[in-house]
């Protein structure tokens, strides 16, 4: 029984995959040729005017981000009206999400403030995971409207703007609890000699730029290197100008997707902990 | 050698010597993890939140190359 669900499952997945090669394949004017950089270029779907230095155009990942925001805001609401007492197959599974953003993540790397971080924490663990899962359903946003792989979270500026929520909250945290003097004095040892103080201040500092970086670039640079070997995969056909070569790679493609099914869990689950990580390292400052 | 395959040559030896540092640490700890769980079973879940926050970490230097190719290629 169980094995029969898995076959389909897999069945289902190449039949996806085939659909999405020969969509590429009978692509109007641009039949011969495959440009990996053009899956994630951005053209405006709607232009808008430009406010200060904002460009307000809507294009595919402003798009892609309004679908992960309704797909949240659904499932909570029906989430929320469907809770039992007696949990079915659905709830149980929105219950482990639920307790592995509660204990798995929140609980086990924060001592203190778990009450009040755990609804950013949780948010950024669930918007991250649905926009990456999104991310792996073929919508039509590609060029000419056909089927294509975008996620919200391949756009450097998307998981920048995430990482800077992460970076504010960290610091209004730690000045919330230590007071603005004492935290900012506290990123050095206190205990250290005064000219090395200074020196361990300063690379203190640094850091801390660098993990806003880091954490944007993490996210980033994982979907973007699992769509673009997604994309490349499910071109073989067009690369290798050969049918043959599609047969076999079409299904390695299948291995790929479950891959950066994978992929996008850990990296919602990394982000989620890091951010974790960073607030509570900033609410119990080691003195 | 003309730029553009210069451009492309320093991308793959970008990507290709900046995953074998990250490959080497992943290993270590992904090993040292797991050897840790075996011993220990029943601090499993405290191992496990601990090497991933290592895997987040180790894993951003190979990014960084990844982006260093794609500067090399896209934008250089």
């Amino acid at each position: 029984m169980k094995h029969k669900k898995l076959i389909w499952g897999v069945v289902a997945l190449i039949l996806l995959a085939a659909l999405v090669g020969f969509d590429i394949l009978k692509a109007p004017g641009q039949a011969h040729e495959f440009e990996v950089a053009a899956e994630f270029e951005l053209h405006p779907i709607v232009t808008l005017p430009t406010i200060g230095p904002f460009d307000m155009s809507i294009n595919k990942a402003v798009v892609y981000l309004w679908i992960t925001a309704a797909v949240l805001i659904l499932a909570a609401v029906v989430i929320r009206l469907s809770l039992k007492q007696q949990p079915g197959r659905f709830q149980v599974v929105i219950e482990t999400l639920y307790g592995l953003a509660h204990d798995g993540i929140v609980g086990a790397v924060m001592k203190s403030g778990r009450a009040t971080w755990f609804p950013f924490v949780a948010g950024a663990f669930f918007f991250v995971l649905t926009a990456n899962l999104i991310g792996l359903v073929p919508l039509p946003f590609a060029e000419h409207s056909q089927l294509g792989f975008y996620t919200a979270t391949a756009n450097l500026y998307v998981t920048l703007a995430l990482a800077l929520c992460t970076f504010v909250f960290t610091h209004y945290a730690g000045i919330r609890q230590n007071g603005g003097l004492r935290y900012f004095k506290n990123w050095a040892p206190p205990s250290a000699p005064p000219v090395l103080r200074q020196l361990i201040w300063v690379i203190h500092a640094v850091s801390e730029i660098f993990r806003l970086v880091s954490l944007a670039v993490r996210l980033f640079a994982n979907m973007l290197a699992g769509h673009a070997i997604l994309a490349v995969f499910f071109a073989m056909a067009l690369i290798f100008q050969s049918y043959l070569a599609a047969v076999f790679l079409q299904g390695a493609s299948v291995l790929i997707y479950l891959f950066e099914i994978f992929v996008a869990f850990i990296q919602a689950f990394i982000f989620a902990i890091l951010s974790a990580v960073y607030i509570g390292g900033a609410l119990d400052q080691e003195h | 050698m003309d730029a553009e395959a210069a451009k492309l040559l320093g991308a793959g030896i970008a990507m290709g010597v900046g995953a074998l540092g990250p490959g080497i640490g992943l290993g270590m700890l992904l090993g040292k993890a797991y050897e840790s769980i075996a011993r220990q079973p029943e601090v499993s879940g405290d191992i496990r939140t601990s090497m991933f926050i290592g895997i987040g970490v180790t894993e951003a230097v190979a990014l960084y190359a990844f982006v260093v190719a794609l500067i090399l290629i896209f934008v250089a």
